[in-house]
């Protein structure tokens, strides 16, 4: 029983791809474990629609003569906010996840484990998220059947389901990076905030980014913010071939430079760790 | 009931000072709230801005509902802050130590806790109402009229959500939630409202007699109005008490063990 | 024999800033270093069960954090199973087995063998030959019941089982064991205890563990090393401690009336009050059995307590005894 199974070259990116998937599962079966707290995300996704879908079929049926009505397309904003609020609903709290381990000092026991554990709790927080994204997909398409609304064309769905999907990976980066920031800080609270109300602002929540005077449109277009809000939910009102290619580039590029952060300050934050025994 | 207020003060003097003791974290809790209540007020700013308005809503009239909530949940927070998680107080059998005192059970579940996140919530209400909301000095008394009807409806609506706590143990979270919905509901203007969600609005999550006929009252003031806050704003509060000492009934003769 | 371990002059000093007095002390803050450990050197063999124990606050958690991988020293060498774990604390990892009795590695909403089942992936571990594992330990920690069952849902003792499987289930060589029995019951701390030994001793497995029960050292561990103030003050085997420290038991009798006097050898009487005697026993020269009986026939006895003298106070001893050598 002490023979060693130490992993050897020719396995090794299998076994490790074998261990995320794992954690995926792991993270998908604590979230389907907690399924009163997924049901009751669906019934707040409900009424949340039902309220925001409210207030723009009000602002589309008035359509006010000299203001942005004349912009909005025939069914209103709905569909749009239906896709926003199904992305950050899905998002799990990775940053609570991560303060917590980090200054409780129970990140130990996954030190002392061989695979590593940032990859580790992304992957599970990953497959909380797809869990969350299932239950409020359905939702979303038994509401968009009962309440007669003209759905979105067949592609937009197409466009839609991948671009929510790594819309949901940028945002759980952008809420890892908040995290992470335990290292450092006692609280990571206000860095949480700041990440969500920018999310709320730039990623467009209630509204599109076209709204917006040029320059913050500008600015919320090309921000980390819109590929993961933006991006995805425009599909549901303007469905284009060339819309999906562009966000998908900009999520990508994203991806990339939120993984790169949030290894760094992984790397800085172990090392201090691993010098100073805590934080 | 001069002691009994003092009584009360008392109590949540102690609360208020607990929520205070780590003060970087109150801090962090109230300046989190009030940054989180000024972005949802650009939101709207920008809203008003695009849109001018929106079933005969302007920007002043958002204000004046978004100061009334926010102002309403400060209040209710500071100074009734167990509100919160009352439901799970029953459920703890928090009130078997209660029940043994001889002081009002409601008032000791709602003096037990004071939220900092209220604080945040309730000096943007103020600045909000001041600034934005255009009204003037000589509202005034209809103002805190409007308030104290809010906070009653909305304070006896929490309650009669906890008091499912007596009937069934799910409501722990649930509860909350529809407090929450509540709060959701009392957050758009109340002109966008329709039908079936115009009658949930005014009955189950009653945003509608938390804050809308009280924009209402204020901007036409007349005898209907104000009638029809005062007497909603008193039928909660009536229904609220009648609930819990229902439920109370059903507690003490050992029914409701969750 | 060969050596598992091999720490040689191992040093931690932690430094921290400490404000400074008055309205401006917190913009020039003094630098205070501490040395945590000072110097530690020992070797533990393969198959060794090696208790270190010590005060609060002697070096014992930052030397196994150092031996486990996840503290870097300020100086000194360690080797352990051929390799020096805060460099390779990976590749270490697959090969150590780690139990905290006061921090969970398992995950609360899911039954355990979902958590195994992780670890599998997490280790790399072939699924046959983890099934054996697995199954072997059901049957010999009687786990049969538990498998499906959410952690969050388990006792203590019923958690701890769990905990010392799933450190287990990769066939490490080495255990590390961190207050393993700490909260649990008398029952629950001898099962444990066997079960630790027991494995360790059919599978040729090294054993290192703190605790502050004198019992886990005792029925588990043949070599102790006594830390305090960051160096090694003590290190013997087992045996040579039990007959002159851990051979001791406190007996406290209440009494509801008149008190005795026990004349038996091997009985020192302590602090005692109106109510109650307190009796230091040598259970080398007397029996605990002897002594109840004894209280027993006097009579007027209401209540009797048996316990293992406080861990503090064995160190204290054996410290003691260790600086009069010396």
């Amino acid at each position: 029983m002490t023979s060693t199974h130490l992993p050897s070259r020719p396995n090794e990116a299998s076994r490790a791809a074998s261990a995320l998937l794992s954690a995926f599962r792991l993270g998908a079966g604590q979230t389907l474990a907690g399924w009163p707290v997924l049901v009751g995300r669906c019934i707040f996704y409900v009424i949340l629609l039902i309220v925001l879908s409210a207030l723009w079929d009000k602002v589309v049926a008035e359509r006010l003569p000299g203001t942005l009505a004349g912009e909005l397309p025939a069914g209103g904003l709905a569909l749009y906010i239906g896709v926003t609020e199904w992305i950050t609903l899905a998002l799990p709290a990775v940053h609570l996840k991560l303060e917590d381990d980090i200054r409780s000092g129970g990140l130990e026991p996954h030190l002392l484990r061989p695979k590593s554990y940032l990859a580790q709790t992304f992957s599970q927080s990953l497959g909380a998220a797809m869990v969350r994204l299932g239950a409020l997909g359905v939702t979303a398409l038994v509401l968009l059947a009962v309440s007669g609304r003209e759905p979105p064309p067949w592609e937009a769905f197409a466009y839609i389901v991948p671009l929510g999907v790594l819309g949901v990976v940028v945002g759980i980066l952008l809420y890892a990076l908040a995290g992470l920031m335990a290292f450092w800080a006692r609280r990571t609270l206000p860095f949480q905030l700041v990440i969500q109300k920018l999310m709320f602002l730039l990623g467009g929540l209630y509204a599109p980014v076209t709204l917006y005077p040029p320059l913050l449109e500008a600015v919320a277009k090309a921000s980390p913010f819109a590929a993961h809000l933006y991006w995805p939910s425009i599909q549901a009102i303007v469905t284009s071939r060339e819309g999906f290619l562009t966000g998908l580039a900009w999520q990508g590029f994203w991806i990339v430079v939120l993984s790169y952060a949030c290894l760094s300050l992984w790397r800085a934050g172990l090392a201090k760790v691993l010098r100073e025994g805590g934080v | 009931m001069i002691a009994f207020l003092r009584l009360y003060a008392l109590q949540v003097g102690a609360a208020v000072r607990m929520s205070f003791a780590d003060r970087a974290n109150f801090a962090l809790q109230v300046a989190g709230m009030a940054i989180n209540n000024l972005v949802f007020l650009t939101l709207w700013v920008l809203f008003f801005a695009g849109f001018k308005s929106v079933g005969g809503w302007g920007f002043s009239d958002m204000a004046l509902l978004l100061g009334l909530t926010m102002t309403i949940v400060g209040i209710c927070g500071v100074a009734f802050g167990g509100y919160r998680d009352m439901a799970v107080s029953i459920l703890r059998g928090e009130l078997d130590a209660l029940l043994t005192q001889p002081k009002g059970l409601i008032s000791r579940l709602l003096a037990r806790e004071s939220l900092a996140t209220a604080w945040g919530d309730l000096a943007g209400g103020i600045t909000v109402l001041s600034l934005f909301a255009e009204v003037s000095l000589s509202d005034l008394p209809l103002l805190i009229l409007a308030l104290s009807a809010g906070l009653t409806g909305y304070l006896s609506a929490a309650i009669s959500f906890a008091c499912l706590a007596f009937w069934a143990s799910g409501a722990r979270s649930f509860a909350r939630d529809l407090t929450d919905f509540t709060l959701l509901f009392s957050s758009y203007p109340g002109s966008i409202y329709q039908g079936a969600v115009k009658v949930v609005a005014y009955s189950i999550l009653p945003a509608g007699f938390v804050v809308m006929a009280p924009v209402e009252m204020l901007r036409e003031p007349g005898l209907k109005s104000v009638a029809v806050v005062v007497t909603a704003a008193m039928a909660y509060a009536v229904l609220a008490a009648g609930l819990f000492h229902l439920g109370l009934r059903r507690y003490r003769s050992g029914a409701s063990l969750a | 024999m060969s050596a598992v371990i091999t720490i040689a002059n191992l040093r931690k000093q932690y430094s921290y800033a400490k404000r400074g007095r008055g309205l401006f002390g917190g913009f020039s803050p003094q630098h205070v270093s501490i040395e945590a450990v000072d110097g530690v050197s020992f070797q533990v063999e393969r198959g060794e069960r090696v208790a270190v124990i010590g005060p609060n606050g002697a070096g014992k958690s930052t030397t196994l954090k150092m031996l486990s991988g996840i503290l870097e020293p300020t100086s000194g060498e360690a080797s352990v199973l051929g390799l020096t774990p805060w460099r390779d604390r990976k590749a270490l990892a697959y090969r150590i087995g780690v139990v905290f009795g006061q921090r969970s590695q398992l995950w609360g909403e899911l039954p355990a063998r979902d958590s195994f089942n992780q670890l599998r992936h997490i280790y790399d571990q072939d699924k046959a030959v983890f099934e054996k594992r697995l199954g072997e330990m059901v049957k010999r920690f009687a786990l049969a019941e538990l498998l499906d069952q959410p952690v969050h849902r388990m006792s203590l003792g019923q958690r701890m089982r769990c905990e010392i499987t799933a450190s287990l289930l990769h066939g490490p060589g080495l255990l590390f064991l961190d207050e393993p029995t700490i909260g649990l019951d008398v029952t629950a701390k001898a099962a444990i205890r066997d079960f630790i030994r027991d494995h360790a001793r059919d599978h040729g497995q090294t054993v290192l563990l703190t605790s502050h029960d004198t019992r886990d050292i005792e029925l588990v561990c043949d070599r102790v090393i006594v830390v305090n103030a960051g160096r090694v003050v003590v290190d013997q085997p087992t045996d040579q401690l039990r007959r002159r420290f851990l051979g001791r038991k406190i007996v406290t009798l209440l009494f509801n009336g008149a008190q005795i006097v026990l004349d038996l050898p091997g009985v020192t009487r302590r602090a005692s009050d109106a109510h109650a005697v307190v009796l230091d026993v040598d259970t080398r020269l007397v029996r605990v059995e002897q002594v109840i009986t004894a209280a027993l026939a006097h009579g007027g006895v209401e209540d009797i307590t048996i316990e293992d003298p406080p861990m503090e106070e064995v160190i204290h001893d054996i410290y003691a005894s260790a600086v009069t050598t010396q």
